[in-house]
């Protein structure tokens, strides 16, 4: 896709453009603004709109301003449309902060295959603020906003456009209150916590609702995203993680209470560039197919090898010790002979 | 996910007082049905009080016995060489439950505080009168083929889920609590309820109650669970038993049957045990306590199966620790409590 204007950078004053809703960037100036470009294939109704401009107006606490940010903009703000196309990002996933002074602070454009991250979005806004921001937690609060079925990907994107042309009017004058942990959680959100994270030897520091699954604390805050949700519910085993050296389930592990244990996820197994001898036996049978389930899979592989109880298994005693991860491509016989063979050393 | 705030307990009073004061409030240690169940929305706590940290971890030899700490997972309790050796039937019964990783991290106290698997209570555009006390029961007239053959009411008729709580009924474990009117002992198969008009509550605890061990008391004879599922692991119960079998030369001196999966908490089978008691173990004796145990089910619409299973079932497991019949696996293994799936293909040593 070439585009015509010039890619803006970091530090350009954003030339004027016509925004949706009719008015146009300069009039915006004298607040923050985020544009999101996002593909027209998602299509909440209404009510989820609504939702989520609650939900937002909560977390970045400035709920006329955000109302008036009218449902119909959004709908122009397809990849392809004019603003896009006037700021040249036509075609593209992107994803950028404007500040008060009409000054681009930060800007991501997605290839077409991927998705903007709800962690982008966090990011967008520190960008913006002189203090650190809370994160809103996007994915893991969106189940409480979104009562219908509407996917992680459709959400995380309804989002985005709910975020886009978003006016913030307040969210530097809001950062105290949103990253001071309230003692008492509002009506529906509940009070951040500082959370400390040991994941593969390091230490990491973040603000949490205590709703944070460890799975969601590791994919979303700290993008490690080796770590896969597949049911959310502890039924399929893609999320597993080792918790002080036994495998346990992320998802269903709050992250808070995940404080003060090692936890080692997928991302942690090589050395450098040496594969984990269980990383090696996978490839080298070709145990996977679309590969969704091999980082738990392979995280419960290696729990079971450094486990006294299991270590020695026969394939049977394996395939027990292997029930907790489903594989919906049935790659299992290649995943028991991959485990045997790392079993041999 | 309904709001909630989250707390670090430092001692089992404190974790007691701030629960007990709050009625919305409950405790969390492994989390592994409780996080679960927040997701679901049908738990909806104001206060989340952890209680994984408290030094309840500890597994010992107690009174010659063996008390197990509430925070001992359910890993370490079935790998604990006394409990493998001479309580089989709870290593057996929680090695055949769950998972590796959910075994790893549930807790000795909160599996058999596990809620029901009884899908309209998961679902919240169904009645359910334990989720909801008071709205209706959706699984009396609706698909009840994983529900109650015994002590069901008018208002519910789910089973209980857990399988080590079947285990600990049959061997009279001693539950230990800490709770807002000081501590106590409760013998296990009291610590459930049946659901009779108030099938909210699932058990006797009071709000604010703690469990604080899980004690096995001195027990010499034999003990075995067998469980039959839907698959060959990481499966509920359909029907389990667990048996307890005491000796006396060739006789049988007392039995201990519990029932799991046909009831709202482990059903124990009082008429078999009374039949067994003094007798000669024989498949014909054991043919007549299964049909005991099972003279008095009452089934619903879609699980009158259970009663042939479970009397199948439990003639096996009469065969098997009576020793009449081999082991299907290793004693205190997966293996030995299963029937089908991988059940047979791991050599029993001799």
């Amino acid at each position: 896709m070439h585009n015509l204007v010039p890619a803006l950078q970091p530090g350009d004053t954003v030339p004027n453009g016509p925004l949706p809703d009719g008015s146009t960037l300069f009039e915006r100036r004298g607040r923050p603004i985020i544009l999101a470009f996002a593909p027209t294939d998602w299509d909440p109704a209404q009510a989820y709109q609504s939702a989520i401009f609650a939900r937002l107006s909560q977390e970045f606490g400035s709920g006329e301003a955000l109302a008036e940010a009218a449902p119909e903009a959004w709908h122009s703000l397809d990849y392809y449309g004019e603003l896009a196309t006037h700021l040249g990002v036509a075609g593209q996933r992107a994803l950028l902060l404007l500040d008060e002074a009409g000054v681009l602070r930060w800007k991501t454009v997605v290839e077409p295959d991927q998705e903007i991250r709800p962690g982008q979005v966090l990011a967008a806004l520190q960008a913006l603020r002189p203090e650190p921001v809370v994160a809103p937690n996007l994915a893991t609060t969106g189940h409480e906003v979104l009562t219908g079925g509407m996917s992680r990907r459709t959400f995380v994107m309804a989002t985005l456009a709910a975020a886009a042309l978003l006016a913030l009017p307040s969210v530097v004058a809001a950062a105290p209150e949103t990253t001071s942990p309230s003692p008492t959680p509002t009506d529906n959100r509940s009070a951040m916590l500082p959370v400390e994270l040991n994941i593969n030897g390091k230490s990491h520091h973040l603000q949490l609702d205590p709703r944070t699954a460890l799975l969601d604390a590791l994919r979303e805050n700290l993008h490690l995203t080796g770590t896969k949700k597949g049911c959310d519910h502890g039924q399929c085993g893609a999320c597993t993680v080792h918790l002080d050296g036994h495998s346990a389930l992320s998802c269903l592990t709050l992250a808070v209470m995940a404080q003060g244990k090692a936890i080692t996820t997928i991302e942690g197994l090589a050395k450098g560039d040496t594969l984990h001898p269980v990383q090696a036996a996978f490839i080298k049978h070709d145990a996977f197919q679309c590969g969704y389930c091999t980082p738990g899979q392979i995280m419960s592989a290696t729990a079971l090898l450094a486990d006294q109880h299991t270590r020695h298994g026969s394939a049977v005693e394996i395939r027990e010790a292997m029930s907790g991860n489903l594989c919906r491509c049935a790659a299992y016989p290649n995943i028991i002979a991959a485990i045997q063979e790392a079993q041999r050393g | 996910m309904h709001p909630f705030q989250y707390q670090r307990s430092e001692s089992g009073s404190q974790a007691v007082a701030i629960v007990a004061k709050d009625s919305d409030a409950a405790f969390i240690a492994g989390g592994t049905s409780q996080v679960d169940l927040l997701k679901e929305g049908v738990h909806q706590h104001s206060l989340l009080v952890d209680v994984a940290g408290l030094p309840l971890r500890q597994i010992n030899d107690f009174e010659g016995g063996v008390r197990i700490g509430a925070n001992a997972t359910n890993t370490e309790a079935a790998y604990y060489p006394a409990i493998q050796a001479r309580y089989p039937a709870v290593s057996e019964a929680l090695l055949a439950g769950a998972s590796v990783q959910i075994r790893n991290m549930a807790t000795m106290a909160g599996n058999p505080l596990q809620r029901t698997r009884c899908p309209y209570f998961r679902d919240l555009d169904q009645p359910c009168n334990k989720r909801t006390p008071g709205s209706g029961c959706a699984a009396i007239g609706g698909y009840n083929h994983v529900h109650a053959l015994f002590g069901a009411s008018a208002a519910c008729v789910a089973t209980h889920p857990s399988d080590l709580a079947v285990a600990l009924s049959a061997l009279d474990a001693r539950v230990q609590t800490t709770g807002p009117r000081g501590n106590r002992t409760i013998a296990f198969p009291d610590l459930h309820r049946l659901p009779g008009t108030t099938p909210h509550l699932d058990t006797i605890l009071e709000h604010g109650e703690l469990i604080t061990s899980i004690d096995l008391p001195a027990f010499a004879g034999r003990s075995h669970y067998l469980k039959v599922r839907e698959r060959a692991s990481y499966a509920y119960a359909l029907a389990s038993c667990a048996v307890a079998l005491e000796m006396d030369g060739a006789k049988i001196k007392r039995a201990r049957i519990a029932l799991g999966g046909v009831a709202h908490k482990p059903w124990r089978a009082t008429p078999a045990e009374t039949l067994l008691a003094g007798q000669q173990p024989t498949e014909k004796l054991f043919q007549a306590a299964a049909a005991a145990a099972f003279a008095d089910a009452k089934p619903l619409e879609h699980n009158a199966y259970k009663i042939p299973m479970g009397r199948n079932l439990l003639v096996r497991a009469l065969l098997e620790t009576s020793g009449l019949q081999p082991l299907q696996g290793p004693a205190g293994t997966a293996f030995a409590a299963s029937v089908g799936g991988m059940a047979g293909q791991v050599a029993t040593p001799n």
